[in-house]
């Protein structure tokens, strides 16, 4: 039997950024109509079964009253059972559980954020990300039919991995130990609290380490792309310090917004080589966009790269394979 | 962005002076001190302090029918509420509006409304003042999440967009309408969506984190003092009482309740403010023990005031323009 495991955080696409830049908003209702079509393109090369993280919205019940009362849910569908949270432990959590009941692909519907969690979990099951969220990097936006034949194929073939890139990640510690993990970017910004999670102040931020960059995406790891591309296929990545002077990079920090930075230090990492800093100051690093960990004066920061993260499906790849397979053909 | 550690100082005390009149309230009307009925704000401190924060003396807000917590935010006069309260001659209504209809033109504050919605409209009134008069003062709704879907919510947002008017209209997601869960009474779980009907930036908050209120406040009154128009800050709360006191609030789901006590924003900013050495926990018991000491006093002035004259029962409560076209 092929199963595939949905999640979509219903969080996603409603942070600060629509005020400080003019990031898009997708609504929960949106969600659940690329959720449907996730659904309905997935049963429709094969999937038995796909099962939903449960969420605030109930937006795998919504899906599932919907194809039914349209008389075309094929597949069987189901929820995970568990007590939510209402935090990012929920895809943590669900994501576990889909491993355990052996999906072939887990799809991950929100920002950078939501695929930094599932990948908490992933373990080397595939994971296909779509966009809804904001300055996504990992996430790729994509039509949803698209999604769902994706994660059927790779659900259904028998290598799904040689169509994925094994991606990278960063692992911080904070005074020796582990703190979190970040699929992009890792940046140290002058800020002490959370607050309304996101960063988006250039002159507050202080160091950034990713995986990979590009000026093509949106957000603080294309402040490094803009200085040199570092692609996902590489095997190092990139710590840059910026400050008043050094070379000075026009980077598109948020959705439409163009922001001049100087990058005053750069140095590229290899994989497993570590990358360190002292803290003078109290300050938050904020992974793939939201701040999360406090560091405080005195505090000895560790960033590590690995390729380690989850196995991400490459769409085009994998439905090229599947042409390849014949599983578009009808007898 | 930035916010100075005066300024966290300032939330905190705001913070406690609502949690604590709010507690001396609930007890006074529990033993029949307080006359009529009384919505309070436990639980939703974080909210109205922070917002405050980023508002000039001479803005505006309005408020709601659970509205202490945005007067004392904006500076009311405890006094003058609690002598309200009390149903007493120097309160703020002179002691014919109650808890319901406070409100403080000095400082902006252009009522508390015991119709649920009322707010919206008047501060797109507000609001279109400040920009016909060419000022760039702005205005703040304070509503819950209810109130969202009255006819008076939509028309606002959508007056306010079209005329861009310096308006913030910050939904208090407290998730009830009365007795009514949020996921009851509308197929949204977040209200911010609603802002992009009308072509207004929505954004979702945490509501028990005065910090990350604050920042989207402070970008939304940026925004509206810019002659960029309205937006829509929701912040995710929880109302700790019942609708009213009185309401033993049985509709409400045990883990429910202890799940969001978890959240309760004053232990949690205190600790945070204590622990990043904004405050000492000497400082902060000193705030404590002032804000305890503003109560007592409070309550001994409104204890001291007379009650209204009986022939004085309709003066003050109908207006003199509407006396006036009934005289003709």
């Amino acid at each position: 039997m092929a199963s595939i495991g949905i999640i979509a955080n219903p969080a996603s696409g409603k942070d600060i950024r629509r005020l400080v830049s003019y990031a898009t908003t997708i609504d929960n209702n949106e969600k659940v109509n690329i959720c449907k079509r996730i659904v309905l393109a997935a049963q429709g090369l094969g999937v038995d079964e796909a099962l939903f993280m449960p969420d605030t919205f109930m937006i795998g019940y919504a899906v599932k009253d919907s194809l039914e009362d349209d008389g075309v849910l094929e597949a069987t569908l189901g929820l995970l059972d568990f007590e939510l949270e209402a935090t990012m432990e929920d895809t943590v959590l669900a994501t576990g559980l889909m491993v355990e009941r052996g999906v072939g692909c887990v799809v991950v519907l929100g920002g950078d954020g939501t695929s930094r969690a599932a990948a908490k979990a992933i373990g080397d099951t595939p994971m296909l990300s779509i966009s809804t969220g904001t300055n996504n990097v990992y996430p790729a936006m994509m039509e949803g039919t698209v999604a769902g034949m994706a994660a059927a194929a790779a659900a259904l073939i028998e290598e799904p991995r040689e169509c994925c890139i094994h991606d990278k990640k960063i692992t911080i510690f904070v005074n020796g130990q582990m703190r979190d993990i970040a699929l992009i970017d890792a940046v140290v910004s002058d800020d002490f609290y959370a607050g309304a999670k996101a960063i988006w102040d250039p002159e507050r931020i202080r160091r950034i380490v990713v995986t990979r960059c590009h000026p093509a995406t949106i957000g603080f790891s294309a402040v490094a792309g803009a200085y040199e591309i570092v692609e996902d296929t590489d095997d190092f990545g990139l710590a840059i310090t910026l400050g008043t002077e050094g070379r000075g990079v026009l980077a598109p920090i948020a959705a439409g917004v163009l922001t001049p930075v100087h990058v005053s230090q750069a140095k590229k990492i290899a994989l497993g080589e570590e990358y360190s800093f002292v803290s003078d100051t109290r300050c938050m690093i904020a992974l793939d966009g939201e701040r999360e960990v406090r560091v405080q004066p005195g505090d000895e920061v560790r960033f590590v790269i690995n390729r380690d993260g989850p196995w991400r499906v490459q769409p085009r790849k994998i439905l090229s394979r599947a042409a390849e397979l014949g599983m578009y053909d009808i007898e | 962005m930035a916010i100075s550690n005066e300024q966290m100082k300032d939330m905190y005390v705001k913070m406690r002076r609502i949690r604590d009149f709010e507690s001396t309230a609930a007890k006074l009307f529990a033993e029949g001190k307080i006359p009529g009925f009384v919505h309070l704000y436990l639980g939703e401190e974080a909210i109205a302090p922070a917002v405050c924060e980023c508002l000039r003396d001479d803005d505006f807000i309005t408020s709601t029918h659970r509205g202490h917590g945005h007067i004392i935010a904006k500076g009311g006069d405890l006094n003058l509420m609690m002598a309200e309260l009390f149903g007493r001659e120097t309160g703020y209504c002179k002691g014919k509006g109650g808890s319901m209809h406070i409100a403080d033109r000095d400082k902006g504050i252009l009522g508390a409304n015991g119709i649920v919605g009322a707010g919206h409209c008047i501060a797109c009134g507000a609001g279109l003042s400040a920009k016909i008069r060419g000022t760039d003062q702005v205005c703040v709704c304070f509503f819950g999440d209810g109130s969202t879907n009255q006819g008076t919510f939509h028309e606002s947002l959508n007056m306010a967009s079209i005329w861009k008017l310096p308006v913030i209209f910050v939904c208090e997601n407290n998730h009830y309408g009365i007795s009514m869960s949020q996921d009851r009474h509308q197929a949204i779980k977040d209200v911010a969506d609603r802002g992009a009907a009308y072509n207004i930036p929505g954004v979702s908050v945490d509501g028990n984190d005065p910090l990350a209120v604050y920042e989207a406040a402070q970008e939304a009154v940026a925004r509206a003092r810019a002659g960029k128009g309205p937006t829509l800050v929701e912040c995710k709360t929880y109302r700790q009482h019942g609708h009213f006191e009185g309401d033993p609030a049985i509709y409400k789901p045990k883990e429910e309740q202890a799940a969001w006590m978890e959240k309760d924003p004053m232990p949690r900013y205190a600790n945070f403010l204590v622990e990043n050495g904004v405050m000492t926990q000497e400082e902060v018991d000193a705030v404590d023990a002032q804000v305890a000491k503003e109560i007592e006093d409070a309550i001994a002035f409104a204890d001291a005031q007379p009650i209204p004259a009986v022939e004085t029962a309709v003066v003050d409560v109908y207006s003199d323009i509407v006396e006036e076209v009934r005289d003709r």
